[in-house]
């Protein structure tokens, strides 16, 4: 279980931990005046503060429990919690198998792992379904737009 | 009268054969986003923009906000038939629409819903036809520091008009500069925030960050909630449709209203949600049988179908005639615009007639061929709700890493892509505003530019932003806007010390 507050912090302190890397970085191109005019990194430095109080803002008022806040403690409850695992874990190791398997192999591994492992579809009916998937992206983007997606460590290995 | 003239010449370019079959396939396809909970009308048209890279612009444009218009009445469907609304603009359209179908007339609900929806296209059309081309032959007198005062008076209303929590509003605008900023500065030339990873040189393409924040994003929402499609029936009995529309005139009260709210809404970039939420509330105040509300009234169907459709059709006059987009589709639309090589703004009326005379002319067609569309498919679509969610959910997820690779072949961005999705998916869940965040990201640069076109003009002095009349009342009014919910706040507290939150919770939700 996830609490609005946690979540709540969680976030400011993400987007607030990005406007520090913004202000730091921004200092490497020079803020202010320059004979060249505004300096390249005034306006990402200018962002940044914006960014980092108003995360601050954003964190106290997490902290602090106001009305609004109290209506809605629990953000994601565990079967949410669960539920969102089932989508992103496999779309981030279908991401992270791209490198390596291709566009192909892997989008059409990914259709088949989510379909048959939880038995939402038969074998049978899984496979067709990531076969078609494979093929579709061929057609469409090798085929009739030309684009031509990863074919992956594994295939070049294989010498495709 | 010279637009009509050009309208004509439009009309010439858009009702072509192949210009027509995009139509049909760019609506087809918004009915199907619009349909599909999870996925919306920005999402969408983000999904088929890198289809879109070799089209001519016109032809890609009229394939995009065809899809756009699909995705408004795909939206009303779910929302009449499953209670289910599919986009967050036709969330007021389930408070009368549903009762009405569930009580044995989901034709009458659905044909009102698509004629409203449509009287509301055609008024913002109009508005487009007659107004842009004005807006941007004032535009085409402005110079950098009058752009950047109107670059400010639009993020200024985000903060003041947006809905969501200013300070929220606040800081995804500011992300989205810092966003817009990695890569390659366009002034000096230097690298900026590229945090060390070089390939950030390119910057990050606005279109990686949409298919995260809407595709990616949005989904996890989704998932979240099962959804059950428990539909009424869905058949259409086509004499019910004509009779409908016929007793539309009856509330013509009703349907100038809600255009004008919806058309104010989209042009100052409140967007559909806010208009067809405002639009449903005044309806409710003022309406002779305003306590009938919520058990099927007609005019409680038409009044948020209009103004939505107005919203989104006239939040394309700020997008053409001063390259600011009007709500989140606006945005993603104008992202592609850029890509094929057009500059949105006042010059496309001078350098680029058939472009946008095309486009206008097209929306009077696309909208047309829209509500028939609709009306021939709704049991096609009613179906696909069955559909169950775990077999659409990976496929979507497929067409984001695709769609975010394929902008230029890079890795790194279908891995940004994924993190932008779980940025979408937090600021969705704790009603940080999405809208103004792609809309810095996608003219951020050119606002910045115009700052620092200003600062060479003015030798570094501030006061060229209030050197002549016109720059002062722009400036003055965005910070007005940006202290509108001070005030609001500061008045609040004045009055009673405890304000109900219940109220903005419930508007929260809808805010994009």
């Amino acid at each position: 279980m996830i609490s609005r507050r946690a979540l709540e912090l969680a976030t400011a302190i993400l987007t607030g931990g990005f406007g520090v890397a913004v202000v730091v970085q921004s200092l490497d191109n020079g803020i202010g005046w320059s004979s060249a005019g505004v300096d390249a990194g005034t306006f990402p430095f200018l962002t940044g503060i914006i960014v980092v109080l108003g995360s601050l803002y954003n964190l106290v008022r997490g902290l602090v429990p106001a009305a609004s806040l109290a209506n809605v403690p629990i953000a994601i409850t565990p079967l949410e919690l669960r539920r969102l695992a089932g989508l992103f874990v496999p779309a981030a190791i279908f991401v992270a198998a791209i490198p390596l398997l291709g566009m192909y192999l892997a989008s059409a591994g990914y259709v088949f792992a989510v379909l048959a492992i939880p038995r939402h579809q038969s074998l049978p009916r899984a496979l067709a379904m990531a076969a078609a998937t494979a093929l579709a992206l061929y057609v469409v983007f090798e085929r009739m737009f030309q684009v031509s997606l990863p074919h992956g460590a594994l295939a070049a290995a294989l010498g495709f | 009268m010279d637009n009509l003239s050009e309208l004509l010449h439009g009309f010439t370019i858009a009702v072509t054969v192949p210009h027509l079959l995009l139509m049909a396939i760019g609506v087809l396809l918004g009915i199907l986003v619009g349909v599909l909970p999870g996925l919306g009308a920005p999402n969408g048209v983000s999904l088929l923009l890198p289809l879109t890279f070799g089209m001519q612009p016109v032809s890609a444009i009229i394939l995009l906000s065809s899809m756009y218009w699909g995705a408004l009445f795909g939206g009303s469907v779910t929302s009449i038939l499953f209670n289910i609304p599919g986009e967050p603009s036709s969330v007021a359209t389930t408070f009368d629409g549903y009762p009405m179908a569930r009580d044995g007339r989901p034709t009458t609900a659905l044909a009102t819903a698509f004629g409203s929806a449509a009287f509301g296209a055609l008024i913002g059309v109009i508005l487009i036809t007659f107004l842009a081309s004005w807006v941007a032959q004032v535009a085409l007198a402005f110079g950098p520091p009058e752009y950047f005062a109107v670059y400010f008076l639009a993020f200024a209303s985000f903060v003041g008009m947006g809905g969501a929590a200013p300070i929220k509003t606040v800081v995804a605008l500011a992300i989205g500069f810092a966003i817009a900023a990695i890569g390659i500065d366009t002034v000096s030339g230097s690298v900026r925030l590229t945090m060390g990873v070089d390939e950030l040189v390119k910057g990050v393409n606005f279109v990686v960050a949409v298919m995260g924040l809407f595709g990616i994003g949005e989904l996890l929402v989704a998932v979240e909630e099962e959804f059950h499609a428990r539909a009424v029936s869905s058949k259409i009995d086509w004499r019910e449709v004509f009779r409908a529309v016929g007793r539309l005139p009856r509330h013509s009260v009703a349907l100038l209203r809600s255009a004008a709210i919806g058309c104010w809404m989209g042009i100052t970039p409140g967007g559909p949600t806010a208009a067809s939420f405002m639009s449903y509330g005044i309806a409710r105040r003022f309406s002779r049988r305003g306590r009938y509300f919520g058990t099927g009234e007609v005019e409680g169907i038409i009044s948020p179908e209009t103004a939505d459709h107005a919203a989104g059709t006239s939040a394309l006059l700020p997008m053409l005639s001063l390259g600011i987009p009007g709500s989140a589709t606006a945005a993603v639309m104008m992202g592609g615009l850029m890509i094929w090589g057009l500059n949105p703004g006042p010059m496309l009326f001078v350098d680029q007639k058939d472009f946008v005379w095309g486009l206008i002319a097209s929306m009077y067609v696309g909208n047309i061929v829209a509500v028939v569309l609709v009306l021939l498919t709704v049991p096609v679509f009613a179906a696909l709700m069955r559909i169950p969610f775990v077999v659409i959910a990976p496929l979507i997820v497929i067409i984001c890493v695709v769609g975010a690779y394929s902008v230029s072949n890079s890795y790194l961005d279908v891995v940004m892509m994924l993190g932008f999705g779980v940025v979408g998916y937090l600021f969705k869940k704790l009603f940080y505003p999405l809208a103004p965040l792609v809309l810095a990201i996608v003219i951020g640069d050119k606002a910045e530019d115009a700052f620092r076109q200003s600062m060479l003009l003015s030798k570094g002095s501030l006061g060229i932003f209030f050197a002549n009349k016109l720059v002062t009342c722009l400036i003055v009014g965005g910070i007005a806007l940006l202290l509108l919910p001070l005030v609001l706040q500061l008045t609040r507290l004045g009055r009673k010390p405890a304000p109900s939150a219940n109220e903005t919770t419930a508007q929260e939700k809808v805010i994009i």
